[in-house]
């Protein structure tokens, strides 16, 4: 009998692509990443096929190092993922409370609250950039013009009319713009991943042990201690888990990123590698190394904390 | 046929020894009991010779063909578990006829034997169901129809019945005994109940930590327990075993004796001391009884009701004939 | 039942209507796509027809012309689909294995999977770019559904070991003691056994693939380009077609957001791992 044979062979063909996709583009990334290779370079022409000859040793880790570009860019990513994992997390859970108890048209209520998880992140954004936050043309130019409109009313209307006038005119906001481009990227995908947390707080919730609550009534707790004592520690593990599944995706978001700004908002670290890709490949790969070291880090952190509650 | 020896088996998980090597014969037809604490590695051993698992050391020989390449289904053996291990997808007609289809029989002889299998366990009412539809004894009905289908040349249980509750477990035990007397096939039954293993057994194989402490036909065991693990094992309520002065005045480390064993006298008993909990239960009377003078608390088994509470003083007089008597090691001095 | 007597009346009124409230708002965007699909360009862009306007369906007549729509469309059903099947061809036997005959490395083999996720795609961008074009993959079917199921394999093995772990080990040994070989537990026993968590997996596995947009753009040209390409690829310059990227943005999001209702709870336990019940 050959127990363990069988079970081996039928892991090896996932455990051999898996490996596979990730030793050899990551290798010769690690490999582009030593030396001199540029896809266009007229001066020295010997730049453009990737040979070790061109070897630069860790020049291009210390180009990348004193690029502003970059420090921008890991900026960037960070503020981004930390900003839509507060926001999905602190959305989620008061959501998920809100829905927690029955009520009439619950099922209707939970179909419209998941729905925007399931739309591709190309058409959140061309949706959002476009038709919600177009400065002019989108739901935001028309309901600032309408505000100001109504304003410009009200400043003829006896009485208050004193007090409008004193009003500033209302400017739309530009999201395609450098310095606001990553507020409309962490707006939309927080609209698209909240729904993703309020699924998974609301499963939680349902298994909380109500007879738990009511011990806790009986010891006089009320509604505000419950949840805090009772419901957001019952609450960790998913939390952490939402935590854990969005920092997978959301370090890597390129799209939303390239359909709001094409280039010239605030770029994040997949983006900016992006970039670089066009012509540095030698660069693009050190920063790629960059990037495998910090998701190593987010992931180590984050495969600790969750890791032991998913093995059980 | 179902002549079954294991011979230096053992079994190693990684680097932990759950059998050091042992050897064992089980004859054809006999109703083999293992028995012991849960985790002494019961379910191992049958599943050793099932092969559901490969053994680490030794070799396993049914009917006179050495298994360690047979595959389980090609073994001859039929298997009973725990959770009984119905296929939940399948009406119990498909359960019983599956092993039947995988050995490639005709439709008509798996229909005969279905049939026949269904009504000697009373399950021809329920053969289009499924198993969520049946009670757990039904269930329990149809992992042994699964297994006599077979015609297995021997029957392994992995304590069968511990998911019944108490009375239908007393009403399947005597399912099982009458299906060995009619098949006279070899049954390995596991089981951590020794009252369970007293009544079905012809032969009881007593383990402790993967080791056997002592193989034996039920009156032998009690009769003459090899050690003072088997001694307290089995036995219901728990033999007596102490040491110190009583114990030397037998030449013994310890001695035991079980509470069926010392009768309860008016006055002037060998030993005397004051009842703790009685439990009246009417056919028998169990009394606790503490200040004998001996080193441990004193259990003891009246016949009949007999009317002493907590609090009062008792007389007791041991059977000197009873007495087992064991070494510094536990085992048996005889 | 103590609790029910406490609740106020804000809670009974005001939380019903305040969470219809948030729903409406959060399915507010998806709506207004739908809205202004119906729209023609023109009056998709004048604030007085927001609401009331004559809907059109030319929108929809005209997407092959205006944006060759069934082309993208097809990739992304064959890719998304191919890759789906793939990823379960694959991810079923490996996580039986890892299921019903775990070995000491099953627990790590799991977490460096998962861990392959966590890998930036972006790191390996060039070297992707410039294998599969030195190999004539670039912008094939073949290399789409390659890169696809990859990317989902861990997700796919995680979510089925999940599923597997739930049936009692009990039945697939009695099936082996029944006569069955490895390929007869999968088929007879496990498949209908596992059949929800199976489906359930390859429905958000297609959905995944369906909506992956940065392999499909940065790895395709035309010929296997899916719907992500053909979106992030347009640009509405001033508002200019919003009735028409709209229409194109529904139909490219509308089935996928209908059969993700059907997999709600699905949805939670395969993405998390079963750690949440
Ligand atoms: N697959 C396994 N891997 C590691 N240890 C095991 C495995 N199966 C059983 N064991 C260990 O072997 C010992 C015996 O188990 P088992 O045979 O199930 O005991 P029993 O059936 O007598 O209760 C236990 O300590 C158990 O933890
Ligand atoms: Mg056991």
């Amino acid at each position: 009998m050959s127990n363990r044979t069988i079970p081996r062979l039928l892991q090896t063909p996932a455990v051999l692509l898996l490996l596979f996709w990730m030793l050899v583009p990551l290798g010769m990334t690690l490999f582009f990443s030593f030396i001199r290779y540029f896809l266009n370079n007229t001066r020295r022409p010997e730049w453009t096929s990737p040979s070790i000859d061109n070897w630069r040793g860790f020049g291009n880790y210390q180009y990348v190092w004193n690029q502003d570009a970059f420090w921008l860019a890991i900026q960037n990513s960070l503020l981004i993922v930390c900003s839509i994992l507060f926001l999905t997390v602190a959305l989620g859970i008061a959501i998920a409370v809100l829905i927690n108890r029955s009520f009439p048209g619950r099922g209707i209520v939970r179909v419209l609250l998941i729905s925007p998880f399931f739309v591709m992140p190309a058409v959140n954004a061309v949706l959002w950039i476009n038709m919600l936050l177009d400065p002019v043309l989108g739901l935001q130019g028309i309901a600032v013009a309408n505000i100001n409109d109504v304003i410009l009313g009200l400043r003829d209307a006896p009485l208050v009319g004193g007090f409008f006038s004193l009003w500033p005119k209302f400017e739309p906001i530009s999201f395609r713009a450098t310095q606001t481009s990553a507020y409309a990227v962490i707006m939309m995908v927080t609209w698209q991943w909240t729904p993703f947390a309020v699924l998974i707080f609301m499963t939680s919730l349902q298994s909380e042990d109500q007879q738990q609550k009511e011990a806790a009534v009986l010891d006089g707790a009320g509604a505000w201690s419950q949840f805090r004592f009772l419901t957001l520690p019952h609450l960790g593990r998913p939390i952490a888990i939402v935590v854990m599944i969005q920092a997978i995706f959301h370090l890597s978001l390129y799209a939303e990123i390239e359909i709001v700004s094409r280039g010239n908002g605030n770029k994040n670290l997949p983006y900016y590698i992006g970039e670089l890709v066009n012509n540095n490949i030698g660069a693009a790969s050190a920063t790629g190394i960059f990037a495998v070291i910090l998701a190593n880090i987010v992931a180590i952190f984050l495969l600790r904390m969750v890791g032991k509650t998913l093995m059980e | 046929m179902g002549r079954i020896v294991l011979e230096n088996v053992s079994k190693s998980f990684g680097d932990t020894q759950v059998i050091p090597p042992l050897s064992l014969t089980i004859e054809d037809g006999e109703f083999a009991v293992f028995v012991g604490p849960s985790g002494c590695g019961k379910s191992t051993l049958l599943r050793l010779i099932a092969g559901l698992e490969e053994v680490s050391g030794g070799s396993i020989v049914i009917d006179g063909t050495e298994v360690a390449d047979v595959p389980p289904a090609k073994r001859g053996l039929a298997m009973v578990f725990q959770s009984y291990a119905l296929y939940p997808h399948m009406t119990v007609r498909k359960n019983i006829a599956f092993p039947l289809r995988m050995a490639k029989m005709t439709q008509s002889d798996i229909d005969a034997r279905v049939n026949q299998a269904a009504s000697v366990l009373n399950l021809n009412d329920y053969l289009e169901r499924k198993p969520g539809q049946l009670s757990g004894g039904q269930r329990q009905r149809v992992a042994i129809g699964r297994a006599i289908v077979r015609e297995p040349s021997a029957f392994l249980f992995d304590e069968p019945l511990s998911n019944l509750d108490a009375a239908l477990r007393v009403g399947m035990r005597m399912e099982i005994l009458e299906l060995h007397n009619k098949l006279e096939t070899t049954m390995i039954y596991v089981t951590h109940d020794q009252v369970e293993a007293m009544t079905m057994a012809n032969k009881i194989v007593v383990l402790r930590a993967g080791v056997i402490e002592q193989v034996g036909s039920p009156l032998e065991l009690y009769r003459s327990p090899r050690n003072k693990f088997v001694a307290s094992f089995i036995g219901s309520p728990k033999m007596n075993i102490f040491e110190g002065d009583e114990a030397k005045k037998h030449n013994a480390h310890s001695i035991g004796i079980r509470p069926e064993h010392i009768d309860v006298v008016k006055s002037n008993g060998e030993w005397q001391g004051t009842v703790g909990v009685a439990e009246h239960l009417g056919s028998d009377t169990f009394f606790h009884i503490h200040n004998t003078g001996l080193s441990e608390i004193l259990t003891v088994r009246a016949i009949g009701d007999v009317n002493l509470r907590n609090g009062d003083t008792i007389h007791l007089n041991p059977r000197a004939d009873d007495f087992h008597r064991f070494d510094e090691k536990g085992l048996r001095i005889t | 039942m103590a609790i029910v007597a406490q609740h106020s009346k804000f809670s009974k009124i005001a939380m019903p209507v305040l969470a219809w409230v948030v729903a409406l708002i959060f399915f507010f965007p998806i709506f207004y796509m739908l809205l202004t699909s119906f729209k023609t360009d023109a009056d998709a862009v004048k604030p007085e027809f927001l609401f009331s306007f004559t809907p059109t369906l030319e929108n929809y007549t005209n997407m092959t012309d205006n944006y060759d729509y069934w082309r993208f469309a097809s990739n992304s059903v064959i890719t998304s689909v191919s890759a789906t099947i793939f990823a379960l061809v694959v991810g079923v036997p490996c996580a039986y294995a890892m299921a019903f005959d775990p070995s000491r490395g099953t627990k790590d083999i799991l977490m460096w999977m998962l861990s392959t996720k966590m890998l930036p795609a972006a790191a390996v961008l060039y070297p992707m770019i410039f294998l599969t074009k030195s190999i004539g993959l670039f912008d094939t079917h073949f290399l789409v559904i390659m890169v696809l199921s990859l990317i989902n394999l861990p997700i796919v093995i995680w979510m089925l070991f999940t599923y597997f772990k739930d049936i009692p080990k009990d039945i697939i040994e009695a099936g082996k003691m029944d006569g069955l070989n490895t390929w007869g537990e999968i088929k007879e026993i496990l498949i209908p056994l596992a059949w929800g968590g199976i489906a359930s997996t390859a429905l958000l596995t297609f959905i995944f693939c369906w909506n992956e947009a940065y392999w499909t753009v940065r790895l395709t040209t035309i010929d296997a380009a899916t719907l992500s390409k053909l979106i992030e690829g347009n640009r509405a310059p001033e508002g200019l077609f919003f009735g028409r990227l709209s229409a194109v943005s529904t139909a490219a999001v509308g089935p996928i957001v209908v059969l993700g209702w059907f997999c709600q709870k699905q949805l939670v336990q395969g993405l998390t791992f079963g750690a949440v019940k």
